[in-house]
């Protein structure tokens, strides 16, 4: 036995279990004790040097109102100065005499600068649901059991004809199962998602002779980009 | 006359000269391992009043961060969403789960869930989310993969020595201005110079001065 060679005795089986039990413990604390540990108690700021101070932060809770919200609602029926949205053809996409309206609003102007404003916007906002080129087939769609009733797909016919202001008023006020969002996305860039939007019914039904000359040759050169 | 002091007293100054030094490198490395941001923040994780997961939403269905925390880019704060961006997809999809129990009901009665703040600044720090994605600082610089988090954790610091970490030299975490919200974009793979990137209007140039961030 190695143990009688060096003139010790073997330990007793309690000593080992006790030898093991304390191992355990130790090897528990300094596991616990180690940088980046999951936990869901609070983090523990020895010094607190105004960490947290009496005032309200933003989305924040605070016993001071009834309804205990920082962020106050805006009175009912007032308008805030400067938010009373005049101007019909930028809020409403209508026209003095009613109709929707099939032009961007004064003060947006129709360039690539826009349409790759809405592209970006539309991949963020409409692509969940209505999928990256608009056929009603995002990603939102086919998980969960998918939608009762499936998201619109700007190909069909019905959608061609429609003016421009048509899109603008449903992203901003929804239509059927669609919620309206106007207090997600801002005013200008549901115009440039509108606009995106008709950029991709034309895109659909073009013919190669559509595609101006110098296009033509830079998308030649250009490999497909691959999706990641 | 007999000693005062017997003799095993000799030891002591020996004793408090050999243990003296490692208690004090014990002391400093207590401080410096269990008072660091590093071990009392990072990890935290805390459980919400619904378990919504990031990596189903962003992760698998690869949903834009910016569809829910649509502020980000426009001011200082990323809002948490209200309930009715939930009810967006969830007035279609999965209307009978048991775990959207309390979104439903906070649609139908105007109460918000009470989602637990995860990361929480010092009040006496200014901190303007539009201003790092306008630089091109990636979310994930800061709040790690979400997009492969079930639960949210903290996974740095967020501490003052940190932040200037990348104050000083901003580079590493620089990505294109488009890439912001790309959870895949792997800076040690992307070959990218934010210098020589035309899209770059301006280049960046962090505050180092107190009262860049304490203001």
């Amino acid at each position: 036995m190695a143990y009688a060679r060096r003139g010790l005795r073997a330990p007793k089986a309690a000593e080992r279990e006790q030898a093991a039990t304390m191992a355990l413990l130790l090897l528990g604390l300094a596991l616990a004790g180690c940088w980046g540990n999951p936990s869901d108690e609070p983090p523990v700021h020895l010094q607190q040097n105004m960490d947290f101070q009496e005032r309200g932060e933003a989305q924040e809770r605070n016993d001071f109102f009834a309804d205990h919200r920082v962020m106050r609602p805006p009175v009912p029926e007032t308008v805030a100065v400067g938010h009373l949205k005049e101007d019909d053809h930028m809020w409403r996409g209508r026209l003095p005499n009613g109709a929707l309206a099939d032009a961007l609003p004064a003060g947006l102007e129709l360039g690539p600068a826009l349409l790759d404003r809405g592209q970006k916007r539309y991949d963020i906002y409409c692509q969940p649901c209505h999928g990256e080129m608009g056929y009603g087939d995002g990603p939102a769609t086919r998980r969960g059991g998918g939608f009762a009733v499936k998201p619109a797909n700007f190909h069909q016919d019905k959608f061609r004809p429609v003016p421009l202001g048509y899109f603008y008023d449903v992203a901003t006020n929804g239509k059927g199962s669609m919620k309206g969002y106007k207090s997600q996305i801002p005013v200008e860039d549901r115009w440039a998602i509108a606009a995106w939007v008709r950029t991709l019914q034309v895109a659909s039904n073009a013919e190669p002779s559509d595609v101006p000359e110098q296009a033509a040759a830079a998308m030649a050169d250009q490999r497909p980009r691959r999706i990641q | 006359m007999p000693a005062i002091f017997p003799r095993w007293t000799n030891n002591i100054p020996i004793a408090i000269g050999v243990l003296a030094p490692l208690v004090g490198a014990g002391l400093v490395f207590a401080v410096a391992y269990w008072f660091s941001p590093r071990y009392t923040d990072v990890g935290y994780r805390p459980e919400q009043p619904v378990p919504y997961s990031h990596k189903l939403h962003a992760g698998d269905m690869g949903i834009d961060c910016r569809y829910c925390h649509n502020t980000v880019e426009r001011s200082a704060h990323a809002a948490i969403p209200p309930t009715a961006t939930c009810m967006n997809c969830h007035e279609q999809v999965k209307t009978e789960s048991l775990r959207l129990r309390k979104v439903r009901e906070s649609y139908q009665t105007g109460e918000p869930i009470e989602w637990v703040r995860v990361h929480q600044l010092p009040d006496y720090a200014y901190f303007n989310h539009s201003a790092h994605l306008a630089a091109g600082v990636g979310c994930a610089s800061c709040h790690g993969r979400v997009d492969k988090m079930v639960v949210v954790e903290m996974v740095q610091p967020l501490s003052m020595g940190w932040c200037l970490d990348c104050h000083r030299n901003p580079e590493p975490n620089l990505r294109p201005l488009d890439q912001v919200t790309n959870m895949n974009w792997d800076p040690a793979a992307e070959d990218y110079d934010p210098k020589r990137d035309p899209a770059r209007t301006r280049q960046v140039n962090p505050p180092l001065h107190c009262s860049g961030c304490h203001r």
